[in-house]
């Protein structure tokens, strides 16, 4: 058994004439917290889509726990174990924060409509359980006052959070945040990189998208720099911090 | 239970329609109710189907008439009927509900084959197939006389149906000087409606129900929480489709014969605008617009002749669409979300 979670080989993906994303080798480790980091349009988020199947690849392979996905279903990844959230949040308007996090923890056989039909004791007793959860997770990310408001009534820090708590009633192997800290405030933000940091210490192996660059700092063991579609260094905080040409593509010479 | 606002005026508004029905008639009103009660069941029906599709989980169908179709056509090829130009009869058939059953069965695949197709595609493609599907449907029904009587259609089916009427039923319903066979039909069509609703209300509560919502609202997220999105849209495609057959096989024994010409695109339109009018996505929405629909509808002909001395078929149906729209547009203003609809749940959120 290697210790590489996620594996992509010889990555590349156009659109147009555009190299959105072309990456010969990128690998990361189990239980380890890295973060993508790279300016504007980089290709973070396709990379991203790429490894949960959103979008199909020019060319390239793709590995997660060492099984070949390169043309798996969005689905079927995440039924793997990974689990992504979306830049632009993607939650469920019209349905209340509680439904949110019951469906998301909800599995197939529950789901199912016959299942849904005779609605046995069994049934309710795991809808109760998934219920207890999901208000666990809503006490951890201080959003259980909203428990019975719809999704589309949250600001936008809020639904960050609901769907981080989402991804966690699936209970991933690997969790990949497409900047989780955006657009929310600085005291909240410093809590939720505590949680992060938290729930990479609890053995999920996290891959985070973001530009506060403070905080990725901060928590990240591992640092991958992308521009224009590649990795241009790759390390630890310091390591990456340092680089030059980091510092030229993204970070700035400034004295920031 | 609180009495909200909109109960009150859904109920009203019942009430009034139906009072029109009785000022607009001096004489057999009774009978017209009847008739109109009759044609509002199976299309409330029809309208909770829609509202699978729709209501429930943001699909956009614009065949529903074919789902009815086949649904009718199927059931009535099964039981003992007579069809074509010559009016072949065909003496031997299932019992109606084994017949029914498997219409029910046939137009759910029917949904399953538009469905396959169409469901890996954005919402928008599934709206094209189902009418493209609808129209082909309705000519193929057409022009395969020899199994489906084509233009003559099916007749002589009624029987396997109203031979269940009870005696008492009959003379009671004589009592009142009505017709018993449309009553029957009537009676088991809202006797339908209100099984067909509790089974929705259970399964919209479900967590069956929830995985449709989450679908309506956001495909991809359901995506990427483990969920197979297209499986989902095609069981409800599939249920809304199967509720559509039974709506399509009382109205076909409501008329007593069955014509392609019943299965064309204004049917789907009327579909549409009761369950546009009872609300989106509300379970009982459906009951309260189809018996408004079908009270100002019946009444066209008064009303038209309010406009024209001696209005002719072709101005009938002009008064009748006038009053469609005229009807949706007020709705638009003053209640876009339905006489019953949830205000939260406006939001057009089409897949
Ligand atoms: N669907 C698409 N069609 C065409 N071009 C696209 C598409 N998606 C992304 N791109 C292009 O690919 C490049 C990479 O975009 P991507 O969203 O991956 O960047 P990003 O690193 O996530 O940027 P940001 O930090 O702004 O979120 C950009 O130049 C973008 O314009
Ligand atoms: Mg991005």
């Amino acid at each position: 058994m290697s210790n590489k979670l996620l594996e992509v080989k010889n990555l590349k993906k156009t659109f147009g004439g555009l190299k959105a994303v072309d990456i010969e080798n990128l690998s990361f480790n189990k239980n380890e917290l890295t973060s993508v980091i790279g300016p504007n349009g980089a290709g973070k988020t396709t990379f991203f889509d790429l490894v949960s199947r959103f979008q199909q690849q020019d060319i390239g392979e793709i590995y997660f726990k060492d099984k070949k996905i390169t043309k798996s279903q969005p689905y079927k990844v995440s039924r793997l174990g990974l689990i992504r959230t979306f830049q632009l949040t993607k939650v469920f308007d019209r349905m209340t924060v509680l439904e949110n996090l019951m469906f998301s923890g909800s599995s197939i056989k529950n789901d199912s409509f016959f299942q849904s039909i005779i609605s046995t004791s069994s049934s309710k007793k795991y809808e109760k359980g998934l219920k207890d959860k999901a208000f666990e997770i809503m006490k951890d990310l201080n959003i259980e006052k909203m428990s019975e408001s719809y999704a589309r009534e949250l600001s936008g820090g809020q639904k960050k959070l609901l769907e981080l708590g989402r991804s966690l009633m699936k209970n991933p192997e690997l969790l990949m945040l497409d900047e989780p800290l955006a657009g929310v405030n600085p005291k909240l933000a410093e809590d939720l990189l505590e949680k992060i940091k938290n729930l990479s210490d609890q053995g999920i192996t996290i891959l985070m998208v973001e530009h506060n660059i403070e905080a990725v700092m901060k928590i990240s063991e591992r640092v991958v720099v992308l521009a224009e579609g590649q990795v241009i260094a790759e390390g630890s905080p310091q390591d990456v911090r340092n680089n030059n040409k980091v510092i030229e593509a993204y970070l700035g010479t400034a004295d920031e | 239970m609180k009495i909200s606002s909109k109960w009150i005026t859904t109920i009203l508004l019942t009430f009034l329609s139906i009072a029109l029905v009785f000022v607009l008639n001096p004489d057999g009103q009774l009978r017209i109710l009847a008739n109109l009660l009759t044609f509002a069941g199976i299309y409330a029906l029809a309208a909770i189907g829609l509202n699978v599709h729709f209501g429930l989980t943001g699909l956009l169908n614009f065949g529903h008439a074919s789902f009815m179709g086949v649904g009718a056509y199927v059931t009535l090829l099964l039981i003992p009927h007579a069809a074509g130009r010559e009016g072949e009869i065909n003496e031997n058939g299932l019992p109606f509900l084994a017949a029914l059953a498997i219409g029910i069965v046939a137009a759910a695949l029917f949904g399953l084959l538009l469905g396959l197709p169409a469901m890996r595609l954005r919402g928008d493609y599934l709206a094209i197939v189902t009418i493209a599907a609808a129209e082909i449907f309705r000519l193929l029904i057409r022009d395969l006389e020899s199994i489906t009587g084509g233009v003559y259609g099916i007749i002589n089916f009624s029987d396997a149906l109203q031979k269940y009427r009870p005696v008492f039923f009959d003379e009671a319903v004589a009592r009142l000087d009505l017709a018993p066979a449309q009553i029957w039909v009537g009676l088991l069509s809202w006797l339908t409606v209100f099984i067909v609703l509790l089974l929705l209300k259970r399964l919209s509560a479900s967590p069956w129900g929830r995985a449709l919502r989450a679908v309506r609202e956001d495909e991809d997220a359901v995506r990427a929480l483990g969920k197979n999105a297209v499986w989902l849209k095609l069981q409800s495609f599939m249920l809304g489709a199967g509720i559509a057959g039974i709506a399509g096989v009382f109205l076909a024994f409501n008329y007593g014969s069955v014509q392609t010409t019943i299965f064309v695109p204004l049917l789907t339109f009327y579909v549409w605008a009761i369950m546009i009018l009872g609300g989106v996505g509300s379970l009982t929405g459906p009951i309260f617009g189809s018996i408004i629909f079908w009270a100002i509808i019946s009444e066209t002909d008064k009303i038209a002749s309010l406009i024209f001395e001696n209005a002719d078929g072709q101005q009938l149906a002009g008064v009748r669409f006038m009053l469609v729209g005229l009807l949706i547009m007020m709705l638009m203003i003053f209640r876009p979300s339905g006489l019953l609809g949830k205000k939260e749940e406006l939001l057009l959120n089409v897949k």
